[in-house]
């Protein structure tokens, strides 16, 4: 029996190939060429969305539990570092990192608790924690400086356009570094358990999936990852809020971007952030600086239940396969035997 | 060695008993037949058995060691495979994925091992073309016939390389072909040193393939023997015809 992976045609590769090379290069170069601090600070925005969002990806899309509370998780690891760097005179990268991994063991033990719920009331577990975390950050005024919020100095001595190319960088790095991570853990049988416990929680069970186990690790690896974006909101945004940074919205918004991609999909949450990140911006120039564009945040999440359930790339998927030639079937032959016959189409 | 043994195991669900003080006990290499009328207690008997549920009471040993109370996962890896009554497969994995997902050892480096290629994929594949489905390998499962998808099912509990399958009702719902396929596989599969206890309806496939049959009615076992024996069992008139 030869190797089982299954083979991408050729072309379809050589697609992909030139895709990634041609996604780096405007990576490398986009800083260079922005024409303003305005349009690099939304790519930043971007891609800091993109990474978040794939963080998410890593629980929600595997395991199809919705956590709406992950801005918790981004809320702490900006925290954490604005204070380190505040407090303890660190250094801001090297915070961030360290953030992360805090975040990620400590969500050991938040997973521990909340996953012991499934559907519907983990979710509400998920934002009872962003309350908590909330209510702590505003309440602990010695600490954080309470509702007024930290200031966390701007990192070196750089300008704002410098700061700006600086963490369109990171955050980019951060976005490969996470990518990568959701890659491997869907190629693994780590995944595989995950993703079984998408479909039949119970089933994988019987399997011998330790599933309790597999969702924690799942849940920890995305907080972290989540808490190390937090920290390099921190240390490139300079002014952290609790309102802003524990808001439901920012979790909202990862789920939103990953449902709008697609989140069986390793790009389905960068192309659901290449959306909604410049949408947005565009819905605050021409609304302003108020609450009201929200609205056609929510209404673009209802145009995505509705139209797309699965997201973009699925919907484009399955409109390509409607013009293909029709596979070989799937039905069974009347004499058990196993011969491919031709779907009728 | 006690190969697999209840003892008085009970479950109650509010009021209603539905397994009561239920003894069973299996000899190794057997193909057993566990029948009784609906709801006499068989799928409870094989959720208690596998983890899925809790019982109130009782004992459960296999190979020895007690497993009453344990996590389903744990019980699995012990060498307990099972199925469902109502067929239950990873609907939006493919075919190959299904089968990936048993896992038979813990631990880091299993966690992280590849899932799509590697000595796993290959015994996945082999699996596959056993029960006949090697040509579906990469469709969806929701995508397969309810005949392809007890196959498959029976194929991903093989996957963990059980000595001890429960399977619930295999012939439910499927055309006669089918049925003498899987008939077959579980004969084949016996013949490799699997135990099977297997809950029937279809008394045809059970008089034809098993060869000792346990009869359940409110719970417990009323009467245990060969086909020939159970079939004139006045106990077990009783219960299915009430005379």
């Amino acid at each position: 029996m030869g190797s089982s992976e299954v083979a991408l045609p050729a072309a379809s590769n050589r697609w992909r190939i030139a895709a990634a090379a041609l996604a780096v290069v405007v990576l490398a170069v986009y800083p260079l060429v922005a024409p303003n601090a305005y349009l690099l600070y939304v790519a930043v925005f971007a891609l800091m969305y993109m990474a978040l969002a794939t963080s998410w990806n890593i629980m929600g899309g595997l395991t199809g539990y919705i956590s709406l509370g992950h801005s918790a998780f981004f809320g702490l690891g900006a925290y954490i570092t604005g204070l380190a760097v505040t407090r303890g005179s660190l250094p801001h990268l090297p915070m961030a990192v360290v953030a992360g991994l805090v975040v990620g063991v400590l969500a050991i033990g938040i997973g521990y608790v909340a996953l012991r719920v499934r559907g519907a009331s983990f979710v509400i577990v998920t934002i009872a924690l962003v309350y908590m975390f909330n209510l702590l950050a505003q309440g602990w005024r010695s600490l954080t400086g309470g509702s007024t919020g930290l200031r966390v100095p701007v990192i070196g001595d750089l300008s704002r356009m410098q700061v700006h190319t600086l963490f369109f960088y990171m955050f980019a790095l951060m976005l490969v570094l996470v990518m990568a991570t959701w890659w491997f853990i869907d190629r693994s049988k780590l995944g595989m358990g995950l993703k079984a416990i998408r479909e039949d929680e119970d089933k994988a069970q019987a399997l011998g999936v330790p599933t309790n186990a597999y969702k924690i690790t799942a849940f920890a690896i995305s907080a972290g990852f989540t808490a190390l974006g937090g920290g390099l909101y921190a240390a490139w945004f300079n002014a952290l809020d609790p309102v802003f940074v524990f808001s439901i919205i920012i979790g909202a918004n990862m789920v939103l971007m990953s449902l709008l991609g697609g989140v069986r999909h390793l790009l389905g949450p960068v192309l659901g952030a290449v959306i909604v990140v410049p949408a947005t911006e565009y819905f605050l120039v021409q609304l302003g600086e108020t609450q009201i564009h929200l609205v056609a945040t929510g209404l673009l999440l209802a145009f995505v239940v509705l139209v797309m359930p699965d997201g973009i790339i699925p919907a484009i998927a399955a409109l390509r396969r409607r013009r293909d030639p029709p596979a070989s079937s799937i039905r069974e032959s009347a004499a058990g035997a196993a011969t491919p016959q031709e779907v009728t189409p | 060695m006690t190969f697999f043994a209840t003892t008085g195991l009970r479950r109650t669900f509010g009021g209603v008993v539905a397994v009561d003080d239920a003894s069973v006990e299996l000899r190794e290499g057997r193909i057993n037949g566990l029948i009784g009328p609906n709801g006499s207690g068989k799928t409870t008997f094989f959720n208690l058995v596998t983890g899925m549920i809790a019982p109130d009471a009782g004992e459960v040993v296999f190979r020895d060691r007690s497993i009453a109370g344990h996590a389903p996962h744990r019980i699995a890896r012990s060498g307990i495979g099972r199925t469902f009554q109502v067929t239950r497969v990873f609907p939006r994995m493919t075919a190959l994925q299904n089968l990936l997902v048993a896992v038979r050892r813990v631990g880091l480096s299993e966690l992280l091992r590849s899932a799509v290629r590697g000595p796993e994929v290959a015994r996945a594949e082999q699996w596959l073309e056993r029960v006949g489905l090697e040509h579906l390998r990469n469709a969806e499962a929701r995508s397969l016939s309810y005949g392809q998808q007890k196959l498959l099912e029976l194929a991903g509990a093989m996957m963990g390389d059980p000595k001890l399958v429960l399977l619930d009702e295999p012939a439910g719902g499927i055309n006669p072909v089918m049925i003498e396929r899987i008939s077959a596989l579980v004969k084949e599969l016996n013949a490799e040193d699997r135990t099977f206890l297997v809950v029937e309806h279809n008394m045809d496939m059970v008089m034809s393939t098993c060869d000792h049959v346990i009869v359940f009615d409110r719970g417990r076992p009323i009467a245990t023997g060969t086909p020939a024996q159970v079939q004139a069992d006045a106990r077990v008139l009783e219960a299915y015809l009430g005379v």
